[in-house]
């Protein structure tokens, strides 16, 4: 029954095949023309107190002396043995860096991904069902703002109205600072994941909701719900019924193949609410030009929009049996 | 059974009132190492080494004290520091530290390509288990900033792991290090410099706002705060302003435009600040008073040099500002005249004009600018501040006026700012200047034999009574500001008699945590 699965995989791998090395090269090259010198970024505030042949001491241990396929060679040639090499800016073995971070990262875009796709999905399915009444008008107001806000601009907001005005919930960080980390609760944890989940959630909620709805309304334009209504089933239980597996397929394709831009908006959510995660260390990667992290960090997240976009097609499949033809 | 168990019941019982007893310090004030804090790496650098010891330490005065070291004297030739420590230091694993280990840190960090700058360095050699010699491979007097900054490592366990696992003879010991977020450290039970009056310490990372939230909710005893809101601050504590000499001034391009350019092709040379009396002008026309009410919101005080008040600083360098019938007359009598009557002075056909460039992201240098351009605007200069990244400015900087900004606790910096052979290296000497008397001074300040030595050459490097870089011989720079460093700090803490802090907000103030007291019950 599954013949679909294995040629999808296996082409899909093919793909990969072709665009990781492509991906490698084409970072490799962007961050060498970046007009960051990675020594001054490295000396940053000391150079009274790092002299010229320090700074050559400090590019020499680094590899930097040498000419840029050379290094982009040593990278490949590494990598190839499974080593990513290691971060100037944090003076460990990117993976180390990466697995220290990916964790906190996980936890927030995973939740993100979660809330967003039950909001969303939820909201698409009452405005498709009330069409053109209150419900529908105001749920499609909202994602039509949200779709206008930029997410550091929202992120701000929540903080300003539920941290420092309400006092309900934390402003920051992934924990309450002064305690060590066997003295957290479980509790607290929780709270402090509300402001940047809810923030990150917000960033592809509204696509969602309108995607959602318009297929839904589609399916109920259409002659076997028009069957159903002439039946007597109500709108809101077609929405929730059979309407949920026409909607549900579109909607987990579009929310796994967005994958990526929740892991580029991770990297703004972190930065306003201090979270401890992969975006925080891609930032300092980008302003200390950390050759080795960066290409580690864009190989992993390549991956995971990678397996993102693979699930979504397979998910679609399971959901809608017609798309197993089609592929 | 039962007696191992009531034992340590009653151990447990004898630690838990002590700890109870003391308040945990929290403080919010920045400088993370993202690498960690290996000090064969860099760390160490300002403020408290927190887990090490050094062999010298500056005090609140910034002059040199031991710390490892009870005794330490430079060689007639200047060439070997024999060092002699003190034999009661522990690292807090317990172990003896010994000059086997002061040995292997000097040497390793040397070879390591880190942010240490041992490059003088030839060898390090322990003689006996407390006496330790540094040979150099010349004579280079400021070589003490780094027997008062390199952290001593234990030979027997460092390791590839040890920028996270730090093992030291410093005042602290690390409890836990959630890297982007907190570290949290207590007291080393085997520090040889006394008792401390917290049970723990945590530096809380994150952005500038949270430190403030944390400040605002009562959680943060000690917070770094942007000078523009420091007067604003919550109910417990009191605003500190610390001086420091993170001073920011003009820096002119001394040598007249004559086609050359720099080895990347940027362009060399400005024809209007090549002249003596411009710069001199620009130096007595400034009123730095009115530059610190306008661009640091009062906070800070007047620059007239790049050392303001630390032991190498020359005051007698310095010229009185605020004067723009003097700066006219200086003008001028060089030529600089007003000749088409629009208000700006020209000279053989040239204007005096010139751009005044700042970081366009950073607001307080753009300020600067600003008022600078205006103030000088009134003596018939042309100055126009521009906007420009780092980038444009690396390519400008040897042919326009730049705001830039130094400050270190290093009279190296004396050195890289001023002395011929740095002219056009990285950001040191952008303007090219060379004076044979001033490279004569500075060098002999490297080969003094001894700090206190070196002092007078360095002074004499800005004013000798005949020339210097200062503003009364080439007036090489227009120093205009001293930024002051804010914070906010509980009612219940003292934090003691304060450094004058170097470039670089927050993390200096550490500089004698150990020190510091609870003054509340």
């Amino acid at each position: 029954m599954n013949a679909w699965l294995p040629a999808l995989v296996a082409g899909r791998l093919l793909r990969l095949a072709w665009l990781l090395p492509l991906a490698a090269t084409g970072l490799f090259v962007l961050i060498s023309m970046a007009p960051i010198d990675p020594v001054q970024a490295y000396v940053g505030g000391r150079t009274s107190q790092i002299g010229p042949e320090q700074r050559e001491a400090i590019a020499a241990a680094w590899g930097l002396d040498r000419p840029a396929p050379e290094r982009f060679a040593s990278w490949l040639g590494r990598l190839v043995q499974g080593d990513l090499g290691r971060s100037i800016t944090f003076n460990a073995p990117v993976l180390q860096v990466i697995a220290a971070r990916l964790p906190a990262s996980l936890a927030l875009v995973g939740s993100a991904f979660a809330l967003s796709f039950v909001l969303g999905t939820l909201l698409g399915l009452v405005a498709g069902a009330t069409r053109g009444r209150w419900p529908d008008r105001v749920i499609r107001t909202i994602a039509v703002v949200l779709a206008a806000s930029p997410g550091f601009w929202i992120a701000i907001l929540l903080v300003a109205l539920f941290a420092v005005g309400l006092g309900w919930l934390p402003a920051c960080c992934a924990a309450p600072p002064g305690r060590l980390d066997s003295e957290v609760a479980l509790a607290d944890r929780w709270r402090h994941m509300v402001l940047p989940v809810v923030t990150l959630s917000v960033v592809g909620l509204a696509p969602l909701v309108l995607h959602t709805r318009q297929s839904l309304i589609a399916f109920l334009d259409g002659p076997a719900a028009r069957h159903l209504a002439a039946h007597g089933a109500r709108p809101l239980h077609l929405a929730f019924g059979p309407g949920l597996r026409h909607a549900a397929g579109v909607a987990l394709t579009l929310h796994l193949a967005g994958a990526g831009e929740l892991f580029g908006g991770s990297v703004l959510a972190e930065a306003v609410f201090a979270w401890p995660g992969l975006g925080q260390a891609t930032v300092r990667a980008a302003t200390g030009a950390d050759a080795p992290l960066l290409m580690g960090i864009g190989l992993a997240t390549l991956l995971f929009v990678f397996a993102g976009n693979l699930l979504a097609d397979i998910a679609a499949r399971l959901a809608d049996p017609r798309l197993r033809r089609a592929a | 059974m039962l007696r191992p168990l009531s034992t340590a019941a009653i151990a447990l019982s004898l630690m838990l009132p002590a700890g109870a007893g003391a308040r945990p310090l929290v403080l919010a004030i920045g400088g993370e190492p993202d690498g960690g804090f290996d000090p064969i790496m860099g760390w160490g650098h300002y403020g408290s080494p927190l887990f090490y010891s050094t062999l010298l330490r500056r005090d609140a005065a910034l002059d040199l004290v031991g710390d490892l070291a009870t005794d330490w004297t430079l060689s007639e030739d200047g060439l070997v520091w024999r060092v002699t420590l003190r034999g009661d230091a522990l690292f807090s694993d317990g172990t003896p530290l010994t000059a086997a280990d002061v040995a292997f840190t000097y040497n390793t960090a040397r070879e390591a390509g880190g942010l240490a700058d041992l490059t003088v360095l030839a060898e390090a050699r322990a003689l006996d288990a407390t006496t330790v010699e540094l040979e150099l491979t010349e004579p280079r007097i400021t070589f003490v900033s780094r027997l008062a900054t390199l952290g001593i490592v234990p030979a027997a366990t460092y390791g590839d792991d040890h920028a996270r696992h730090p093992v030291g003879s410093g005042p602290f010991r690390m409890v836990e290090w959630r890297e982007g977020e907190q570290l949290v450290v207590e007291p080393n039970p085997y520090w040889h410099g006394g008792e401390i009056a917290f049970e723990r310490v945590s530096f809380v990372f994150g952005s500038e706002e949270a430190g403030q939230a944390l400040a605002r909710t009562g959680i943060a005893d000690l917070v770094a705060v942007p000078p523009a809101m420091a007067d604003a601050a919550p109910r417990g504590m009191k605003v500190l302003h610390v001086e420091s000499v993170d001073n920011r001034g003009l820096a002119f391009p001394m040598v007249p435009r004559a086609g050359g350019t720099t080895g990347a092709g940027a362009p060399i040379g400005n024809d209007v600040t090549a002249d003596r009396a411009v710069r001199l002008a620009i130096n007595q026309a400034l009123d730095r008073e009115a530059l610190v009410a306008l661009a640091l919101n009062g906070h800070g005080r007047p620059a007239t040099g790049p050392a303001d008040g630390l032991p190498w600083d020359n005051p007698g360098a310095a010229i009185p500002g605020n004067d723009p019938a003097a700066a006219m007359a200086t003008l001028e009598a060089a030529g600089w005249r007003d000749g088409d009557g629009d208000g700006l002075r020209e000279k053989d056909g040239l204007p005096a004009a010139f751009r005044v460039l700042y970081p366009a992201g950073d607001s307080t240098r753009q300020a600067l600018a600003l008022g600078a351009a205006d103030q000088l605007r009134g003596i018939g200069i042309d100055a126009r501040p521009t906007g420009a990244s780092w980038d444009e400015i690396g390519a400008l900087m040897h042919s326009e006026v730049v705001v830039l900004g130094w400050g270190a606790h290093d009279p190296s910096e004396i050195l890289y700012l001023h002395h011929g052979a740095y002219a056009g290296v990285d950001y040191y000497n952008t303007g090219h200047y060379r004076n044979p008397v001033v490279d004569a001074h500075l060098e002999a300040a490297e080969a003094a034999i001894g700090f206190e030595p070196s002092l007078a050459h360095w002074q004499a490097a800005a004013w000798d009574g005949e020339t210097g870089f200062g503003p009364r011989g080439d007036a090489t720079w227009a120093w205009m500001v001293n930024l002051d460093h804010s914070y906010w700090v509980s009612d219940c803490l003292d934090p003691g008699p304060l450094q004058v802090h170097p470039h670089g907000h927050g993390f200096p103030i550490t500089h004698d945590l150990p020190s510091w007291r609870w003054t509340c019950e």
